[in-house]
């Protein structure tokens, strides 16, 4: 453990200062302009761009609220988006933990090579990896050529514009930060506590479900809420490579706000989309804390 | 053939010789303490015994089967590792268990046999419950022994398991160990770098060197009589000293002293051994025929005994343990006598070979 040394308050604050004028002025600030113009009236003739109706300045209303709860599009939206996030934290463990147990397993030089490839992905812009996955995932993409090459489907499988595609792109998007953190997760289980699971007779299976995998559940719910957190979000793969039917909260945000130029109707979306992710941080947090205590009292 | 045996083991890291055709047996029921430094392969050939590591070459066969390529799951050895390796999301409990578990013994029969083993081990019923970070150093150690005894493998493997223990603590558990290993007969290998340990707990040390085994033998064997000088040193403080000449019965050694050669069959330039509690000083001394005048450089008073540096006229310095009502008012400077008697003095009757001088970085590169 690092030394600690006794602080001030103030002195605490003052070392704090930068970092929370920066939320200050780049969250807080944005959250509550925000949050103001959802509770605006919509369908005035104010602000700028093309016929201008956004807002009714001066107003304040809880009518785009009141519209989104009683709207059957927006919970459909709602209901999407939450199937959605969940569906993909589950996918995202389930490829991550595989992927992330051979590469902690591998000896060293290959190891560097195999973070290297599973990073890759983030060093590209986002744009141009949706893009070039639409080129392998096309009619005519490399993926259908496979399959057909190797008959495993006659005609060619509709891979874009639909719920795969937005899977598929969604996780790739998610799949590298999930990977690093369970190859740490699992690096820093010592090594000899499998052996010696072994040595007591257990075979390989159980060694893993009885030693090793309850040992990195910890990472296993980072991972989970991480990748919740950021499918709830999600706004690029739906946008490019699911259809309407794939329409989470953020692609619909965009949608109010610039298609049907209905400010307050987007702001409150986004209000709610914020409101559910501070929920969501919030169960993750009681649930670190429960642990932590259940840690130490037994 | 042996209970369990080595034969002409090699083990490699790239192209660091690890154990160079290490070949060992051991009897059913012995104490064998490795002994060596550290990287010396010691804990190495441990980890080939359990299974978790393969030799490059060479067989290892346990109870009369060849269990060369085994898993350790297949073995059935137990093993206690140097920081024990204890489950941290399990209990006290729940670790002795797991071994038992994994053997598919029914669960009431797991539970009375668990139990048993804690009383034995002696950790409080209240403490049982207890997840290892909540237990002390010794407590820990003791769970890790009896989750590896409560399997009752053919063979137990210790690997330092004193080492992380306060010396108070350590001297305890060495008596308990012996006790628990003399009690329940099992065939035991205890990895050490400490020789007081090997000496005290082992009925059969190896010595290990570089990668090889040199010597293995009874404890009081190895002490007395070691095939080289490196060996001597490993087993306790020794005065290695070399003959300059062999006349008249009498040895004259290259630091000045001179012993009755009566029994000792010793050529010029071999090399004498003899242990620091066998050196007489004062009164003693000085009755003696062969006894030889020195200048006192070092004095450490231990309560028990004390050490004596001793400079000798020819530049030679001996290491003298004597009882504590020896010279009780020698000071630092002050001109002693010294005596050995040729019956303590053993003739090594090899010298160091040249690979056993490697400098210890190269030597810490191998596997601790």
């Amino acid at each position: 453990m690092a030394p600690h040394k006794p602080s001030s308050p103030l002195q605490a604050l003052v070392l704090a200062a930068p970092a929370l004028a920066l939320l200050l002025f780049f969250f807080l600030v944005p959250a509550l302009l925000l949050g103001r113009v959802s509770l605006y009236e919509g369908g005035g003739q104010s602000g700028f761009g093309i016929g201008g109706s956004f807002y009714k300045p001066g107003t304040w209303s809880l009518h785009a609220y009141r519209d989104l709860l009683t709207d059957g599009y927006f919970r459909s939206i709602l209901a999407f988006t939450l199937k959605f996030c969940v569906a993909e934290a589950l996918v995202t463990v389930a490829i991550a933990y595989p992927m992330a147990f051979l590469i902690s397993r591998m000896p060293g030089k290959w190891k560097l090579a195999a973070v290297a490839v599973v990073t890759l992905p983030k060093l590209a812009n986002v744009l141009v990896v949706i893009y070039g996955l639409k080129l392998l995932m096309g009619t005519t993409g490399m993926v259908n050529q496979f399959l057909q090459a190797f008959g495993l489907s006659a005609a060619p499988v509709d891979l874009l514009h639909n719920l795969t595609g937005t899977m598929v792109a969604e996780t790739y998007l998610i799949l590298p930060y999930a990977v690093l953190i369970l190859i740490v997760t699992l690096d820093r289980i010592d090594p000899s506590l499998a052996q010696a699971a072994r040595g007591l007779g257990a075979g390989p299976w159980r060694t893993f479900w009885r030693v090793t995998f309850p040992l990195s559940m910890p990472g296993v719910a980072l991972v989970f809420f991480l990748s919740l957190i950021f499918a709830f979000g999600a706004f690029v793969s739906p946008h490019l490579m699911g259809s309407p039917e794939e329409l989470t909260i953020a692609v619909d945000v965009q949608k109010q706000t610039f298609e049907n130029l209905n400010w307050p109707r987007g702001a409150a979306e986004a209000v709610i989309m914020l409101a559910t992710l501070i929920v969501i941080a919030l169960v993750w947090q009681a649930l670190t804390l429960a642990s932590k205590r259940a840690r130490r009292e037994t | 053939m042996a209970f369990m045996e080595l034969r002409d083991v090699v083990c490699r890291y790239g192209r660091h010789v690890v154990l160079n055709e290490v070949s060992l047996a051991v009897e059913a029921g012995a104490f064998c303490c490795l002994l060596g430094p550290s990287g010396c392969g010691k804990t190495t050939l441990l980890r080939l015994v359990g299974g978790y590591i393969q030799p490059e070459f060479g067989t290892i066969s346990l109870d009369g089967q060849n269990v060369t390529g085994w898993p350790p799951e297949k073995r059935g050895i137990g093993m206690v590792f140097q920081n024990y390796a204890l489950f941290p999301h399990l209990s006290a409990r729940e670790n002795v268990g797991f071994g038992l578990e994994a053997r598919g013994v029914p669960a009431a029969e797991r539970r009375r046999r668990v139990e048993e083993m804690l009383d034995r081990i002696r950790l409080a019923p209240g403490e049982r419950g207890r997840k290892p970070r909540e237990l002390s150093g010794g407590q820990q150690q003791r769970v890790a022994l009896a989750r590896a005894l409560v399997i009752e493998p053919k063979l137990l493997l210790l690997d330092e398991p004193l080492a992380n223990l306060d010396r108070h603590l350590r001297e305890r558990m060495r008596d308990e160990l012996r006790e628990l290993q003399r009690r329940t007969g099992v065939t035991t290998i205890l990895v050490t770098h400490d020789q007081e340990e090997a000496l005290s707990l082992a009925t059969q040390i190896a010595v290990m060197l570089n990668g090889r085994i040199l010597q293995v033998g009874a404890p009081r064997e190895l002490y007395e009589r070691p095939r080289i000088p490196a060996i001597a040193r490993l087993l306790g403080d020794a005065n290695v000293l070399r003959v300059a000449e062999a006349r008249d019965g009498s040895l004259f050694l290259e630091c000045g002293l001179t012993l009755g050669s009566d029994g000792l069959a010793c050529p010029p330039g071999a090399e004498i051994l003899f242990r620091p509690e066998r050196v007489l000083v004062g009164p003693a001394a000085s009755a003696h025929p062969h006894q030889a005048r020195g200048i006192l450089n070092g004095l450490s008073f231990m309560g028990a005994d004390q050490i004596f540096d001793i400079g000798l006229a020819q530049g030679g310095s001996l290491k003298v343990r004597a009882a504590p009502d020896v010279l009780p008012s020698a000071r630092i400077g002050d001109e002693v006598s010294v005596a050995v008697d040729a019956a303590n003095a053993w003739v090594i009757p090899e010298p160091d070979p040249d690979w056993v001088a490697t400098s210890p970085e190269e030597e810490a590169h191998g596997a601790a």
